[in-house]
């Protein structure tokens, strides 16, 4: 039973990792992609990591939420449901897609897998617990301050104040067609492009 | 006995959505929206518009199902249950999100992308409030939290805990001063475009994440199913009924601000407070 769920979990994973990339939106591609680690996330709880499963929905479900506007923002795609695709540089991406599949499926297949049961009375969670502020500690400590530096300089980067006025002074938005006008937002001060009468 | 659990949270749920639609005085409005017709935009999302109402009340149904009706007694005995109630918080924004994103139409757009503006930082001091919960009971499980407030509950050691959490409550139901996704301001927002039996399956929805919420906060900080004389079901149903109307009177009671305010006194008071909380909990605890 525990098996059967296992490998439909797997399949769905795989098809809705499969589905990232045919869908047309980048909101549906974030929550694809999410529903892809829901699956795995299940997995873990059927191998008796039922806070790693768990954690990993949770965290998932946040961090798609802020990738899907990330990437609606990044990608100029009004709202997340223009139609557009989700695939480019057709053949870099198609042979590192296929070495990273052919490296870890033999990484999987080649590397002995120990067979140690969890015995049904353990408790997985306390000691989980006890091994990531216990040995692991440098580990995960390390990995925490790490993130947190990356967060404060994305933070920093993105902040529309600085030290030398505002980061988006004199800049123009890319136009509509090429050497268009941009959308939305006007440039202040011209920037040597005339405005032809009409609208953009 | 498990059997006896599903029901109990099934009837629970179907009863405390119409104890909070009756609260709002919107039964009689409800019945004539099944009635309505149905609205179409132009090119929604259809799998996301049909299913998110359906999405809402099932969050509200696992959330629920981690509460223990009596000591040691829940339908998912998971010892990772405060964590389950958490995801289903993270994923409860994702639904309302889509709620919005899919009818592929500018209120219910605003409403959505506003919800997530605001949603995600409530899920900071929401998450600190339940690892603070845990902290006295030194273990993730809901039955054990509530084991643990058999001496004091955890509203008086936690003074906190209970207010913070009442903000999670009223965003997750979308109510009052949270309710940046469905409010009057931008045309009910992410319901702006749906009427009929959709929309009345969304405001069902939207009450039964209510007993959900209320029921956990009973558990966290009320003793849950813990109280003389009366069987314990009864005791978490009287607790999860008074939370419900004091978190609906809350909602109409407290005016919403703007949400950029709102960020700034979720990021710079709320979430401090709530590293606050956490604090004193673990001093508490030790």
């Amino acid at each position: 039973m525990t098996d059967l769920l296992v490998a439909l979990l797997a399949a769905f994973a795989v098809w809705t990792g499969w589905r990232v990339f045919r869908v047309d939106s980048m909101v549906r591609a974030s929550f694809s992609l999410m529903l892809s680690f829901v699956a795995v996330g299940g997995i873990g709880v059927l191998l008796s990591a039922p806070y790693i499963g768990i954690a990993t929905v949770f965290m998932m479900a946040v961090e798609m939420m802020v990738m899907a506007i990330f990437m609606v923002m990044f990608m100029m795609n009004p709202a997340g449901l223009n139609p557009m695709s989700m695939v480019h540089q057709h053949r870099i991406s198609i042979g590192a897609g296929l070495l990273a599949a052919l490296a870890l499926g033999a990484a999987v297949l080649l590397s002995p897998l120990p067979s140690n049961p969890v015995l049904s009375e353990a408790d997985v969670v306390a000691e989980l617990g006890h091994e990531l502020l216990g040995p692991s500690m440098l580990i995960f400590e390390t990995a925490g301050v790490a993130l947190l530096a990356t967060m404060l300089g994305a933070v920093i980067l993105s902040s529309r104040q600085g030290r030398f006025g505002n980061s988006d002074e004199g800049s123009r938005p890319p136009g509509l067609t090429p050497e268009g006008e941009p959308a939305g937002r006007k440039p202040e001060g011209g920037g040597g492009h005339h405005h032809h009468g009409g609208h953009g | 006995m498990t059997a006896l659990l599903a029901l109990a949270v099934l009837g629970t749920l179907a009863l405390g959505a119409v104890f909070a639609v009756a609260m709002d005085g919107r039964i009689a409005q409800l019945a004539a929206g099944f009635a309505r017709q149905r609205i179409e935009t132009e090119a929604p999302d259809r799998l996301n518009r049909d299913l998110a109402a359906v999405w809402y009340l099932a969050l509200a149904a696992a959330g629920l199902s981690v509460v223990p009706f009596a000591p040691g007694l829940a339908l998912i005995d998971s010892p990772v249950g405060i964590v389950i109630w958490g995801t289903c918080e993270a994923l409860t924004i994702i639904t309302v999100f889509l709620h919005g994103w899919s009818s592929n139409a500018p209120f219910p757009l605003i409403g959505a992308y506003r919800y997530v503006a605001i949603g995600l930082p409530v899920m900071l001091p929401s998450m600190f409030v339940l690892i603070a919960a845990a902290l006295p009971a030194e273990s993730l499980s809901l039955p054990a939290i509530v084991e643990s407030q058999r001496g004091m509950w955890n509203v008086i050691r936690q003074p906190l805990g209970l207010p913070l959490f009442a903000i999670v409550v009223l965003t997750l139901t979308l109510r009052g001063p949270m309710d940046f996704a469905d409010a009057a301001d931008i045309a009910t927002g992410t319901s702006a475009e749906e009427s009929g039996a959709a929309r009345g399956l969304w405001e069902i929805a939207r009450a039964a994440m209510l007993v959900s919420a209320s029921a956990l906060a009973a558990t966290l900080f009320l003793g849950g199913p813990l109280g003389p004389v009366l069987p314990g079901p009864v005791w978490l149903w009287i607790k999860t009924a008074a939370l419900m109307a004091i978190f609906a009177w809350l909602g109409r009671r407290v005016a919403r601000t703007t949400p950029s305010r709102m960020l700034t006194i979720l990021w710079i008071v709320l979430l401090p407070l709530s590293f606050l909380h956490l604090a004193m909990a673990g001093v508490f605890a030790l």
